[in-house]
């Protein structure tokens, strides 16, 4: 066949594949009668309520240290499956462990990478898995003796992402099976102990999981088949970021950068509801996460202006004001004083504790100081009072600057 | 090969025919799989079923988060009366609604958003030289957030870039720096 006989057959294949798509909208429009708002009240359901005191926040788990230009400087974060324990990783460079109970800290892994996306739990809580920038996805053993710096040493990496790993989790009940999902448009089922890829599993049941894609669709998968995704799912119009099963395991929710969460059904596809803010000035926030209480009643989902909601699933209505988490406000001048190995900072007007820190960041370069020198891209360091002002000509990592000032700084 | 051989046309067309051939053979078996997904909808059912599957198990379920007990008025009345009182002393109770709660930052655990608060307006990231722009949308000069979805600002240009270990390939990504490896670029695309 000729070059333009096979450009022919492209562009007619793609005609064809626009029209299949468009009347494939079709039909599904005709098959969506109902909303699960519109059935839900026409069998005269009444909404949620909660009163001032219910569903308020019991603990803050404070400990990362964090860039002071983004507002959410915890990335991700994972419950083990008794719901005691979580770790949270952040783009200061660590992993930390929590006892969700006591609110202490039980382990804080200082990672190769520093610039983590996500991380998640084994299943026995004997592990923790994380990934990121580095597009690799490294395992550690929590119970694994630390090094001479005192760091957690990698157990394991799993390496073959081309890019990214933007999401990672455990297959469920299986500490040796991890999926992850990646930049480079693919998800991965990894087998730990080989540290191999593989894509398909011995035994008869099929696992189930699903994708949310910066294409706007999300797609379920068999874990048995590799070629092809089991279903697509189309509705959003912008990158879809949160992914979760509902509780009876046959439909799940979806958040986007469209701003919207929607429920979808596995088994036909349908769309099932829409959860939308109804912005006036058209710019709705982002939704960056969701989840579903126990029954499905609920539905959480957290914005990208730091604003988190309940939803009623049942009357898609907005419940309830969540939390608001304060938008971090950066001012010219960062302020920090070493006393007693511990560091204060001001910004602006507020005076926050040692442990949330904020990194130098770019500024004009200034006069050479007399703390320099160790520490690259310092360039001024000035006594204000009891504090130091430092100047910085590049943008570092928070790690690094608190290792140079403050040797003996942890947790 | 043979193609090449019988008419003598370089290697670079024939590189190019079989990417084309691929590409019509994915688009091919993308039409097998739409074909089949049409067909699969003559035999599902419509969505008020899936709905009122949903209804059913959320109904037929408990949820620990939801109250099934109603509260008594009483204490409502002294929940309104003390935080109405004294919001700024006790974070943990305070309560937004009322009109002195203004200050929603302090307010981490309220039941409702402060209706009497403006939310502040964006407060700006420091870029180098100028101030952002209202709802963090990169214009010249301002502080785009280049994390690996976010687009960045097209006409931006990054003065200090120095190279961290290596720039990553990734889509969306801060790709305005005029130096070719800006690790600063990932954050700060200015």
């Amino acid at each position: 066949m000729s070059v333009a006989e096979l450009k022919e057959r492209h562009l007619a294949a793609a005609e064809t594949v626009n029209s299949l798509k468009d009347r494939l909208k079709q039909k599904r429009l005709l098959l969506l009668d109902t909303d699960v708002a519109g059935y839900a009240r026409s069998q005269g359901q009444t909404r949620v309520s909660f009163g001032p005191t219910d569903l308020v926040c019991c603990r803050t788990l404070q400990g990362h240290t964090g860039k002071v230009l983004f507002e959410s400087q915890v990335y991700s974060l994972d419950w083990t499956p008794e719901r005691n324990r979580i770790v949270s990783a952040s783009q200061d460079g660590r992993l930390i462990v929590w006892n969700a109970l006591t609110s202490q800290k039980t382990h804080a892994i200082k990672l190769p990478c520093a610039w983590v996306m996500t991380c998640a739990f084994s299943p026995s809580g004997q592990s923790v898995a994380c990934g990121g920038l580095d597009s690799m996805c490294s395992i550690f053993n929590l119970n694994s003796q630390t090094d001479k710096d005192g760091n957690l040493p990698v157990s394991r990496m799993l390496s073959g992402h081309k890019g990214y790993v933007s999401s990672c989790q455990y297959v469920p009940d299986e500490d040796t099976h991890l999926i992850t999902a990646s930049g480079d448009q693919t998800c991965v089922l990894w087998d730990i102990t080989t540290g191999l890829r593989t894509v398909s599993i011995n035994g008869s049941n099929s696992r189930m999981f699903i994708s949310g894609s910066c294409d706007s669709t999300v797609r379920l998968w068999d874990t048995r088949v590799a070629s092809r995704a089991s279903r697509t799912f189309h509705g959003h119009e912008g990158d879809v970021n949160s992914v979760k099963f509902f509780p009876d395991g046959y439909r799940f929710g979806t958040g986007s950068d469209d701003g919207t969460c929607r429920l979808f059904d596995i088994r036909t596809g349908h769309q099932l509801q829409e959860y939308n803010q109804q912005h006036v000035d058209n710019e709705a926030p982002h939704v960056t996460s969701i989840a579903f209480s126990t029954s499905g009643r609920l539905l959480f989902a957290g914005y990208t202006n730091g604003d988190c909601y309940v939803w009623d699933t049942l009357l898609a209505e907005k419940i309830r004001y969540a939390a608001q988490f304060q938008p971090v406000c950066p001012v010219n001048r960062l302020y920090w004083t070493w006393e007693n190995f511990k560091i204060l900072t001001v910004v602006g007007s507020a005076v926050w504790d040692c442990l949330l820190m904020v990194v130098p960041y770019v500024q004009e370069v200034g006069t050479q100081t007399s703390r320099s020198g160790l520490l690259e891209g310092i360039e001024e360091s000035t006594e204000v009072g009891d504090r130091f002002l430092w100047k910085m000509s590049v943008v570092i990592s928070p790690s690094k600057f608190l290792d140079f000032v403050c040797p003996s700084y942890g947790l | 090969m043979s193609d090449s051989k019988a008419n003598g046309s370089a290697p670079p067309h024939l590189y190019g025919k079989r990417r084309d051939g691929a590409r019509v053979q994915m688009l091919e078996r993308e039409i097998a799989f739409l074909d089949e997904e049409l067909k699969s909808l003559e035999s599902i059912p419509p969505a008020s079923r899936s709905c009122e599957e949903v209804a059913e198990f959320v109904i037929g379920n408990v949820d620990p988060l939801i109250p099934t007990i109603k509260k008594p008025r009483k204490s409502w009345r002294f929940w309104k009366w003390f935080c109405g009182a004294c919001c700024f002393d006790f974070l943990w109770i305070c309560c937004c609604s009322m009109p002195r709660c203004c200050d929603c930052t302090t307010c981490n655990s309220c039941g409702n958003p402060c209706r009497s608060c403006e939310i502040p307006a964006c407060r700006c990231f420091p870029c180098i030289i100028s101030k952002c722009f209202k709802k963090w949308k990169c214009s010249l000069n301002c502080c785009c957030r280049c994390l690996p979805k976010r687009s960045c600002c097209p006409t931006c240009s990054c003065t200090r870039c120095t190279c961290y270990p290596k720039c990553p390939n990734l889509k969306n990504m801060c790709s305005c720096c005029n130096k070719s490896c800006c690790f600063p670029c990932f954050f700060y695309c200015m």
